[in-house]
């Protein structure tokens, strides 16, 4: 078997409340490989961007505490190295984009400046190679007149064309794995389609792998192969688009699927919600975490926790699957 | 600067009024430094306290020297005491404030926070003539003690605009294509505060030309050469018999300079004022 891209094995990240650890990520380990693109949805505040956080090892120092058995990239622990070391993979080896292109980007630089700096920190190279590179850049992420955008400030640009120059900030140095943070979330209909059209464009071009976390179901779709449900920092499902779309079979991920409104000719049918609320992450109930509001819990799902039913890792973490 | 925040300057009528003054002063200045100006400033040309005449515009002084060559020179005194003291004391404050807020509530800027303290509790003109004292009549004494004190402002303004800055999302894209913390500081976090440096910085520059004049006044500031504040020195046992020229030169001057200043600094405030440009 290949080696995969991104290999994510029993991370944990919680932080500590009046002495309680209170966990947000919950042993959680999957892989992605080169050239595939792996959603991570789930409602606001279970956990996907502290998951994404971890992952870059990009969480506040103070207040959090991180474990995992191992976070690989193309077979490579980075989870073991020391700052300086780890400074040199972000943004070459792996790169994050950010979900509101309006405040990631620096204001008093060009957008040209700003990727420029990016391959510049991690290649070095000439004036005239940066700046080739970065015009090749903003070029290949689909912008027309590259030489405009590369001296144009982040508040002469667009939402959508801010996205674009934060996607190109990402892909500058060509790396392994992009993390997509809800990147189309602040976006408009058909500004995000460009956008989804070109992130699976250069996601092709690289071959790189893409963990795209969203909480549209409908948008990871368009973009993912494989997906993955989260629910209170764990995982509930882990299984391919079609098969989830076609046949859930965690009962979270049935919930969360009835929660599309579908359009039809005939009457619509009413939008269902899932009952009950999402826990506080200080207050998460024993076994499974989806229980209270699962229709089909018994009593085992709220004293033991289940585990995923496939052999590798994958499939639904449910006792009673659909 | 950008286009944008020009153009915003350029409508402001009271701050072009104060541009255009501040410009004045400041050809002056350099034609004072460039030999052009003002050289004969020591030069007895006339007898004692002459009238204002063709030859001596403003008069002449108890030892006839011409004011109107005296106050030009004290021009470029004042630009070099206060682009020397606003230079200094934005970049000491500015690194040292800069850290504080970056490293806030840490040892680093406890150190900062408690050094500001002590300096900002010493009276300045205590201060001042301590250092004098100190220095033995250097003339950097009147420099020294400004930079060391005035930096205090620009730290404390500097960082509470960093700490608000550092927890923008870009400085997380920062460390997100690995850029270490203090190199982040003076690439992204310091850039975005150029608003308010430039601001300070106009503050600072009036505040240091006041001061040297009160400080001049004193006896503590210019030891070599001639400065408003000596000029004003010089009026004030002159004004009792009658004779107004050192006054009204040098006073009228001052309060020109300083008001030209001021109106700029509000206008550049106005001007730079980005906040809801990027939300």
């Amino acid at each position: 078997m290949k080696t995969p891209a991104l290999k994510v094995d029993d991370l944990s990240v919680w932080f500590e409340k009046s002495g309680v650890r209170v966990p947000v990520v919950d042993h959680i380990s999957f892989t992605i490989n080169a050239g595939d693109a792996t959603g991570l949805v789930g409602e606001s505040g279970c956990g996907k961007t502290m998951t994404a956080m971890a992952i870059l090892g990009l969480l506040p120092a103070s207040g959090f505490g991180v474990s995992c058995a191992g976070i690989e990239i193309n077979g490579r622990d980075i989870s073991r190295l020391n700052a300086s070391r780890r400074r040199a993979i972000l943004g070459r080896d792996i790169a994050i984009i950010f979900q509101q292109p309006a405040t990631a980007l620096d204001p008093v630089f060009t957008i040209g400046q700003q990727v420029g700096a990016v391959y510049r920190r991690h290649f070095g190279g000439g004036k005239k190679q940066v700046r080739q590179t970065m015009l090749e850049t903003l070029e290949s992420v689909g912008f027309k007149q590259a030489d405009d955008i590369a001296a144009a400030y982040p508040h002469q640009l667009s939402g959508g064309m801010r996205q674009l120059a934060m996607i190109a900030m990402a892909t500058v140095c060509k790396p392994a794995i992009i993390i997509a943070d809800e990147p189309t979330t602040a976006l408009d209909g058909s500004t995000r389609t460009l956008i989804l059209h070109q992130l699976k464009h250069l996601q092709a071009l690289h071959r790189a792998a893409v963990l795209f976390i969203s909480h549209d179901l409908g948008v990871v779709r368009q973009i993912c192969r494989n997906v993955m449900v989260m629910y209170c920092g764990r995982i509930m499902e882990s299984t391919d688009c079609e098969s989830l779309f076609s046949h859930a079979r965690h009962p979270y991920s049935a919930g969360l699927l009835s929660c599309i409104p579908r359009i039809s000719a005939g009457r619509p049918e009413p939008v269902s919600a899932i009952p009950g609320q999402v826990p506080s992450a200080g207050d998460l109930p024993a076994g499974c975490h989806f229980a209270p509001r699962c229709t089909r819990a018994e009593a085992r799902c709220h004293d033991s926790v289940p585990e995923p039913d496939d052999q590798t890792g994958g499939g639904a973490a449910c006792f009673r699957p659909l | 600067m950008t286009r944008d925040t020009w153009q915003r300057l350029k409508s402001d009528r009271f701050g072009m009024g104060g541009l255009i003054v501040v410009s004045v002063f400041a050809l002056i200045a350099l034609g004072v430094w460039s030999g052009l100006l003002g050289q004969d400033w020591s030069e007895v040309s006339g007898q004692h306290f002459e009238g204002a005449s063709a030859e001596h515009w403003f008069g002449t002084n108890l030892i006839g020297q011409d004011i109107l060559q005296r106050t030009l020179f004290g021009t470029a005194t004042a630009f070099e005491v206060g682009l020397l003291v606003t230079v200094c004391s934005t970049l000491l404050g500015t690194v040292l404030g800069g850290l504080a807020g970056w490293y806030s509530h840490g040892w680093l800027d406890e150190i900062i926070l408690w050094l500001k303290g002590v300096l900002d509790s010493i009276p300045f003109y205590l201060f001042a003539a301590a250092v004098a004292f100190a220095l033995q009549g250097s003339p950097w004494a009147m420099h020294l003690a400004m930079i060391v004190t005035f930096w205090t402002t620009t730290a404390r303004i500097i960082r509470g605009e960093v700490m608000r800055i550092k927890e923008r999302e870009f400085i997380e894209a920062a460390r997100a294509i690995g850029l270490p913390g203090i190199k982040t500081i003076f690439r992204h976090v310091l850039p975005n505060t150029y608003h308010i440096l430039l601001v300070q910085g106009t503050i600072v520059f009036v505040a240091a030309i006041n001061t040297e004049v009160i400080l001049s006044f004193l006896g503590l500031g210019i030891q070599d050469g001639v400065s408003w504040g000596l000029m004003l020195a010089e009026s004030s046992q002159e004004v009792l018999g009658g004779h107004f020229g050192n006054f009204i030169a040098a006073g009228s001057s001052l309060f020109l300079l300083m008001m030209g200043f001021n109106l700029l600094a509000d206008a550049l405030q106005d001007a730079l004022d980005t906040r809801g440009l990027l939300g």
